[in-house]
């Protein structure tokens, strides 16, 4: 069990949750009471009651972001949160204890190498800058499996260390055995190195952080010893495709407001978003070995989105997580494309949709039930709000099949019907005053902090930046729904959607791959208008901001996708954000080190077409790998023979009729390493330049 | 599998000579040991002869052809004369990283200090390569991570608590 906080008072913070809630009930009652005044008259049918019930869950969804962003615009407006952990003074650490090591962590898993060492050393660099780098240390915790990467990896490592006088500090492993992905690779390392350490920092393969703030993040661990975990809020950075950049500018502007209303209410129980944060390992040890759950996929097996799990299991224990809303310098990258945000999208609403599961597990806090339902909702607001706009088309379609009666019973005079214009209108005002006002909010913002306002490009950009930003998102919402809605029903049916992985880099989506992964949307988009057109004429009207986001998917997706007109935009002034105008001097060594990639390793300078083959021709490479590979048991007899068998195909077939895993095994065996070395150079093969 | 690339009969690897003459002998070896850093012929010359009487001491093994053999030798008598002079074990994982980081080039006239008698070339050679032998992870703390439980929701608990809460028992 942890050590109380002192701060804040429980009492207040219970008010203020007690507060937020009655926001969101009270005005999520007042939209239904509307509502229901429209649909009661004649009393309610199944389709009505349908669309009743999906309105109530949205736009409570709905009610929870609005009335977060307006509590975040008033903390932001009028200075910080008093209950924020940076503001609350904490305890004094005990002067005789050690002073903390705090290890940095960033699990890798085939990524791009030179991307990940540059970040890392960016990282690093700007921890130098404090003066304060001693208490820290850097492990790069790599599940690669595929050969070239984890060659390169192992190069790009060494090279790190000899560059930065890193021995002993930057250290780095490759797993034999990915087992449970990402948790297993942070449980592996807890129990192996754990107990070096009191805090550990998770960052992701993309991360950047400013040395200050990982400083920081210490700080506020050592001062409040009941605290578990901190999140910082990453901010998108480093994209130029003009999709990218709307995204990052919608990051930065609005972020901030979130960041800080969601910590109004959570305070000590937030959440974990996987990366980005620090977190005391005893606890996590004793708190946080994830189990698997019973029964198949998708509800059952593996935990894949872990980051959630852990920080409700960190809370059941009594231990605070909290989210550092005004703590800058933390960075992330964000998928270049509409199709590229999609696949993530992809991976990551499975592991969302199991939270279903775990939101009605026994033993819970209240507020860690929430965020499993908000991360379900993240996903499952999708094929929910088609089924309203499905719902509300089929209600007007049969609306229309009446025929209005206007003598009936004993009334000798006309009986008029009652029209809910007002109603209705009232009830469309408020769904979009709170889809909306909080952009407009945050543009308000901005009018407080001069600075900021010109690293937004001043109020005129700024406010045609959140004009095209709002247009945009009301074109992609639609084809996002369909994206998501697809994948939901996939998971719930445990069908696979076949996708190829996600490009990290800016890259231009070709018509080809638009045109495979919108051609439905734009299908859907143009039977849905022509039907309710022909139908539902009066409903076609209001369908149209759908209609035509589903229709220009195609060319929304290719033009958003286009570097050279998120560059345009940036010279308009449109879109920036405070890391473009004036980037902190650790995105500033990112690019550097991206841009001057002069490695201390002659054999890094070289560009091998494999570096799977240099291994087994360098003697250099061959002997670091060699290395780096776990002390294990000599294989067994079985293994042997298909090691032999790989050896063979190597020798006869070459390496470009293996797979990966082949290639893989061969170079993580010590003896075929050193065998295969001695062959390369025995019996030299045609295209092996390297050797002599 | 694609047969057709089976059948052509060229293989990836050159095929291996059963008897290689001297001059393919001392030319492969004489190579791999000036991409180790040995440029002086003298030295590869006395080095080649070395290894070339090792591997003739050595059992034949079908898995390896006779260069291959003497390859693998000249690896072996790396290890050995670093294992000695870095009291390591062998073989072993810092072994390995002994010969990366001799090879990585921190100590380019680590050749001299072989051939030279014990002395200040050696004790420098040593503290380079001490300071460059890569250091890959901490030793480990082995720490236990229970798995915890998480309960899944049932209805039938939840009226056995109700059931508890109401009539007791």
């Amino acid at each position: 069990m942890a050590n109380s906080v002192q701060t804040p008072e429980p009492i207040g913070h219970a008010l203020r949750q007690a507060g937020f809630f009655a926001l969101v009930i009270l005005s999520t009652l007042i939209a239904l009471g509307l509502l229901v005044s429209v649909f009661h008259t004649d009393g309610l049918s199944p389709i009505e009651l349908l669309l009743l019930l999906l309105y109530a869950i949205l736009f409570s969804w709905i009610c929870i972001s609005f009335w977060s962003a307006l509590m975040g615009f008033f903390i932001l407006l009028f200075g910080r949160d008093r209950w924020a952990i940076s503001r609350q003074p904490g305890t004094s650490p005990d002067p005789t204890a050690p002073p903390p090591r705090t290890a940095i962590l960033m699990p890798i898993y085939n990524e791009d190498s030179q991307r990940v060492f540059a970040g890392l050393r960016a990282t690093h660099q700007s921890l130098v800058d404090t003066g304060q780098s001693d208490g820290f240390d850097f492990f790069i915790l790599s599940d690669t499996r595929d050969p070239d990467v984890w060659v390169e990896e192992e190069l790009r490592w060494q090279d790190m260390v000899r560059a930065l006088d890193g021995k002993g500090r930057i250290f780095y492993r490759n797993r034999p055995e990915n087992t449970s992905r990402k948790t297993g690779n942070l449980e592996d390392f807890c129990t192996r190195w754990g107990g070096h350490y009191r805090y550990m920092i998770v960052l992701d393969a993309d991360s950047i952080m400013k040395g200050s703030t990982l400083v920081e993040m210490v700080r506020l661990m050592e001062n409040h010893p009941g605290v578990a975990l901190i999140q910082t809020p990453p901010v998108p950075v480093n994209r130029e495709s003009l999709f990218a950049r709307i995204l990052q500018f919608a990051g930065g502007i609005y972020g901030r407001m979130f960041t800080a209303g969601l910590n109004y209410w959570q305070l000590g129980e937030s959440n974990y978003w996987g990366h980005n944060a620090i977190i005391r390992i005893q606890p996590f040890l004793d708190h946080c070995g994830l189990p698997k759950l019973s029964g198949r996929e998708p509800f059952g097996g593996e935990i894949l989105s872990h980051d959630f799990v852990e920080a409700a299991l960190l809370r059941r224990a009594g231990w605070e997580v909290w989210l550092a809303y005004d703590l800058d310098g933390s960075y992330e990258e964000i998928p270049p494309t509409l199709i590229d945000y999609a696949k993530r999208d992809r991976r990551w609403c499975q592991g969302n949709m199991q939270h279903l599961r775990l939101a009605v597990s026994r033993g819970l806090n209240g507020i860690s039930r929430l965020h499993f339902i908000m991360g379900v909702m993240s996903y499952a607001a999708s094929p929910l709000w088609l089924l309203f706009l499905v719902a509300t088309g089929v209600d007007a379609y049969l609306q229309t099949q009446q025929e209005l009666v206007y003598f009936f019973g004993q009334n000798w005079m006309p009986v008029w019907p009652v029209s809910f214009a007002v109603e209705m209108t009232t009830v469309l005002l408020v769904t979009l005053t709170m889809l909306f006002l909080p952009k407009l909010l945050a543009l308000l913002l901005l009018l407080k902090d001069a600075k900021l306002l010109r690293a937004y490009g001043g109020l005129a950009a700024a406010t045609w930046s959140v004009i095209l930003e709002t247009v945009f998102s009301v074109l992609t919402a639609p084809v996002l729904m369909l994206f998501q809605t697809k994948f939901v029903l996939a998971i719930l049916m445990r069908r696979a959607v076949g996708w190829p992985p996600q490009q990290r880099g800016d890259h231009m989506t070709s018509f080809k791959e638009a045109a495979l992964a919108h051609g439905g949307h734009t299908l859907i988009g143009i039977v849905t208008g022509v039907l309710s057109y022909w139908y539902v004429p009066a409903f076609f009207w209001w369908f149209t901001p759908v209609l035509v986001g589903l229709i220009l998917s195609i060319p929304v997706s290719m033009l958003s996708s286009s570097i050279a007109l998120g560059r345009q935009a940036r010279e308009l002034g449109l879109f920036l954000t405070p890391e473009e105008t004036e980037p902190p001097a650790v995105l500033r060594y990112l690019a550097e080190n991206l841009e001057d990639d002069e490695p201390v390793l002659p054999v890094l300078r070289d560009q091998p077409r494999s570096r799977f083959v240099q291994a087994l021709t360098d003697p250099y490479v061959n002997a670091l790998h060699l290395s780096l590979l776990p002390e294990r048991e000599p294989p067994g007899k079985r293994r042997r023979h298909y090691l032999e068998g790989l050896i063979h195909h190597l020798e006869e077939e070459g390496p470009d009729s293996m797979s990966a895993a082949q290639k893989r095994d061969l170079i993580a065996d010590p003896e075929s390493l050193q065998r295969l070395h001695a062959l390369f150079w025995s019996r030299p093969p045609a295209d092996a330049g390297a050797l002599p | 599998m694609d047969r057709s690339k089976i059948s052509t009969g060229h293989h990836y690897l050159a095929p291996p000579v059963a008897a290689p003459s001297s001059e393919l002998l001392f030319g492969r070896l004489g190579a791999y040991w000036q991409t180790l850093g040995v440029t002086d012929p003298a030295q590869v010359q006395a080095l080649t002869e070395q290894v070339l009487r090792r591997a003739a001491e050595l059992p034949e093994t079908p898995a390896l052809d006779p260069l291959a053999r003497a390859l693998m030798v000249c690896g072996d008598l790396l290890d050995e004369w670093l294992a000695r002079v870095l009291e390591l074990p062998r073989p072993s994982r810092q072994l390995a990283a002994a010969r990366a980081a001799l090879l990585s080039g921190v100590a380019p006239d680590w050749p001299k200090a072989l051939f030279a008698p014990p002395g200040e070339a050696m004790d420098h050679l040593l503290d380079t390569l001490r300071v460059a032998i890569a250091e890959p992870t901490p030793p480990p703390i082995a720490s236990a991570m229970p798995t915890q439980r998480i309960r899944s929701f049932s209805l039938l608990g939840l009226l056995r608590v109700l059931w508890r809460k109401l009539f007791g028992g």
